[in-house]
């Protein structure tokens, strides 16, 4: 805390009003670290891609154009100033258009997840953790770990399943992010109680109580605040699942375990090479949809599965680069700010 | 063993708070002395002469009927994510007796084996006979896999985890978020296809075909021997090393080993970087323990300070965290399986039963894989337990 010289005009020193430090003080004391700047600035540049996107593709902005010319592998051409990531056979798109125009929806489903994750489980895990032994922190415990058992993706494809038997319309990206965020939620939970249960037997938290704060009050201005950091530690961690999900089902389906679908014999732009469908349980409305994670499963499809295919490296490599460098501008992010964060108490 | 973890702030225990909060922190709190012996440890003192089992034999029985109730809640989560959405889209009137009835009947079908025909590859077999056959090559794989792992995350860890320099703990954060951020399957295509089709030629029929050799290999030895079945299984245990070595199959052998430890080596380095993210907290907070700083004081090299006082301080916390990172290390090897393997392994299994569209074959997996590691986790925090019995002090 800084005690400002403009509010300590009281009568005497027990009447010393402190105030909690603004964002300006703050700000001043401690400029954001060089994670945050590079963090924030990488991110800046995907959110301005979004946004650019959104703009100059407007209504066709979720169907990718396919040249026919470009769906069969052997025409795939390799990364040039024409098409800067190379040409993405099966789809018949050029890679870098291609990405670009995928990443509004892939920054809407991400920002989706994880604000019903963090939602949900910080304060969820908080309140638990705060009356340790209640009903909340039971239930809390127990479905964390209970789910917990299951590997995430093996709980996502299973429950989506479900939704997409029972209507396929309603199956789509927002039934997704719900079903996603209300996997992940409680990990977060769990993480966010165990903090929160240290935190609670803190001595200031101790004092609040016993001058008489009210249980809102020491959960909002307590126990929240300082349990933070491990809802910073576990976004990063939430990010690779649903890459992983989007991308390996995708694959799978297409180009591993047993084999390429066949294609129809003289249907449309079949013929005797790979034309990915979407799995039976995709969130996505049809193949020519944008997405990262779709695009590196057809990639590494087209790409790898095939022996002899080492040389298409740019079918993988771009979309893959595109997911990870997301993913570690948001790691970077919020280890930035958990460090950041750390100086002002 | 609860202690250091919870300190971290990003590992979880999975106990249900009921031993009541501890009145001083757990780091603090003292040894066990003299007094408690090695099995039977901080006596709580509530228990007084009221009851006679032991604290840790309570926490092993509580912990055992944990394993049940869980089982019940995931099972009943999926039955809930299977028929309710059928219903609704049905427009059959809610019937809570009918839904617990049927509830109940894949419970009995469950746990009586009853799990169904397979219409699986070309298997037109019970489901059980299915299973049978495919898990015993994921287990041969994990045998490898889970020793090459510890010997890597072990120090790896240690080391990294206790370097105040940011030469190299950057540097491990930096390749671990990106290890998990880059899938498994794209890793494992792609070191099948550098060390085989590229660069490699001399073993180009190594990556297809499970943990066998590939089915024009046979072929030009004058077909498949009579051990295996379907081109794939084997006969008699299952495990394709094993029984290549009981038929004096020695060059099946040789080439069986060489795709298992192939594809342990991926699973292990990719779980290195998951176990890393998590126990890396452990070992910063042991790393301030007040009695590593006494220890320093008095001259004790860095290298004995952690390799004799906190390597063996963290090992019991290692333990929960490969019991909490187990469902991650499944999800690894599946994806791994998949893409290295065109036949035999639980990773087809899952991939396979997960894209084909058919949901009803998706309950005896779930039921296997629930029970699977939920046992499993089990045995691990028994055995951290009795590592190291101090953490029944916060259960």
């Amino acid at each position: 805390m800084i005690r400002r010289p403009g509010s300590s005009n009281g009568p005497s020193p027990t009447a010393v009003k402190l105030e909690r430090p603004t964002w300006r003080d703050r700000w001043r004391r401690h400029p954001p670290n060089l994670s945050i700047w590079v963090g924030a600035g990488v991110l800046l540049v995907y959110v301005a891609a979004a946004v650019s996107a959104i703009l100059v593709f407007g209504k066709g902005l979720n169907v990718l154009p396919m040249n026919l010319m470009w769906v069969n592998p052997q025409y795939a051409a390799s990364p040039s100033w024409a098409h800067p990531f190379g040409v993405m056979p099966g789809i018949g798109t050029g890679l870098f258009r291609a990405e670009w125009q995928a990443t509004p929806w892939d920054l809407e489903m991400v920002a989706g997840i994880l604000a019903i994750d963090v939602a949900i489980g910080y304060f969820v895990g908080a309140y638990a953790g705060a009356n340790e032994g209640g009903l909340c922190d039971s239930v809390v415990t127990f479905i964390g770990d209970s789910i917990g058992t299951i590997p995430t993706f093996f709980f996502v494809i299973v429950i989506f399943a479900g939704i997409a038997a029972a209507s396929p319309a309603s199956a789509g990206i927002p039934a997704f992010i719900v079903v996603f965020g209300l996997v992940l939620w409680p990990t977060m939970a769990r993480t966010v109680r165990d903090r929160a249960r240290s935190v609670a037997h803190e001595p200031y938290v101790d004092a609040s109580r016993a001058s008489g704060a009210s249980r809102f009050h020491i959960l909002w201005r307590h126990i929240l605040p300082n349990s933070l950091g491990p809802v910073l530690a576990q976004i990063p961690l939430d990010v690779a699942p649903i890459f992983f999900v989007l991308s390996a089902f995708p694959w799978y389906y297409n180009c591993a375990g047993f084999g390429p679908p066949p294609p129809p014999p003289g249907a449309g732009p079949g013929g005797p090479y790979l034309v990915p469908q979407l799995p039976p349980f995709s969130p996505l409305p049809a193949t020519t949809f944008p997405e990262w994670g779709w695009l590196l499963g057809v990639g590494t499809c087209e790409g790898v599965s095939f022996p002899g295919q080492f040389g298409f490296w740019w079918m993988y490599f771009f979309p893959l680069i595109v997911i990870v460098i997301f993913g570690l501008a948001v790691g970077l992010l919020c280890d930035g700010v958990d460090r950041w964060r750390r100086l002002h108490r | 063993m609860t202690d250091s973890p919870n300190e971290s702030g990003t590992l979880p225990d999975r106990t249900g708070g009921d031993a009541g909060p501890p009145s001083v922190p757990p780091d603090r709190r003292p040894e066990p002395g003299g007094q408690s012996g090695e099995d039977a440890p901080t006596r709580p003192s509530r228990a007084g002469g009221r009851r006679h089992l032991s604290a840790s034999t309570r926490y092993v029985l509580r912990r055992l009927a944990l394993i049940p109730a869980q089982l019940l809640f995931v099972l009943l989560l999926l039955y809930v994510a299977f028929t309710v959405p059928t219903q609704i889209a049905q427009q059959a009137s809610p019937d809570a007796l009918g839904f617990f009835r049927g509830f109940l009947q894949v419970l009995v079908n469950d746990f009586t084996g009853n799990w169904g025909n397979a219409d699986f590859l070309r298997f037109h077999l019970p489901w059980t006979q299915v299973y049978a056959y495919y898990i015993p090559p994921s287990i041969q794989i994990a045998l490898f896999a889970l020793p090459i792992a510890a010997a890597l995350a072990y120090p790896i860890s240690l080391l990294a985890g206790w370097s105040r320099r940011p030469g190299l703990d950057a540097p491990a954060q930096f390749s671990t978020l990106t290890g998990a951020l880059v899938p498994v399957f794209v890793v494992g295509l792609l070191v099948v296809n550098a060390l085989f089709f590229s660069y490699l030629g001399w073993l180009q029929d190594v990556p297809n075909q499970g943990l066998l050799p590939t089915a024009p290999w046979f072929l030009d030895r004058g077909g498949y021997p009579s051990w295996i079945i379907y081109d794939a299984v084997t006969q008699p245990t299952g495990f394709p090393l094993i029984d290549a070595v009981i038929h004096h199959a020695w060059v099946v052998a040789f080439i069986s080993l060489t795709k298992t430890l192939l594809q342990a080596l991926v699973v292990a380095a990719a779980y290195v970087a998951i176990f890393f993210r998590h126990a890396r907290a452990v070992v910063r907070s042991a790393r301030e323990e007040p009695y590593i700083t006494g220890a320093r004081a008095r001259g004790i090299s860095e290298r004995t300070l952690l390799w004799r006082h906190a390597a063996r301080r963290v090992t019991p916390s290692f333990l929960l965290v490969f019991a909490l990172t187990i469902p991650e290390y499944l999800g690894v090897q599946f994806a791994v399986e998949a893409a290295f393997t065109d036949q035999a392994g639980f990773g087809n299994l899952v991939f396979a039963d997960l894209t084909s569209g058919i949901l009803t074959d998706i309950q005896p997996l779930i039921f296997l894989l629930a029970i699977v590691i939920l046992v499993w986790t089990f045995l691990v925090d028994l055995v951290a337990l009795r590592i190291d019995p101090r953490g029944l002090a916060g259960r």
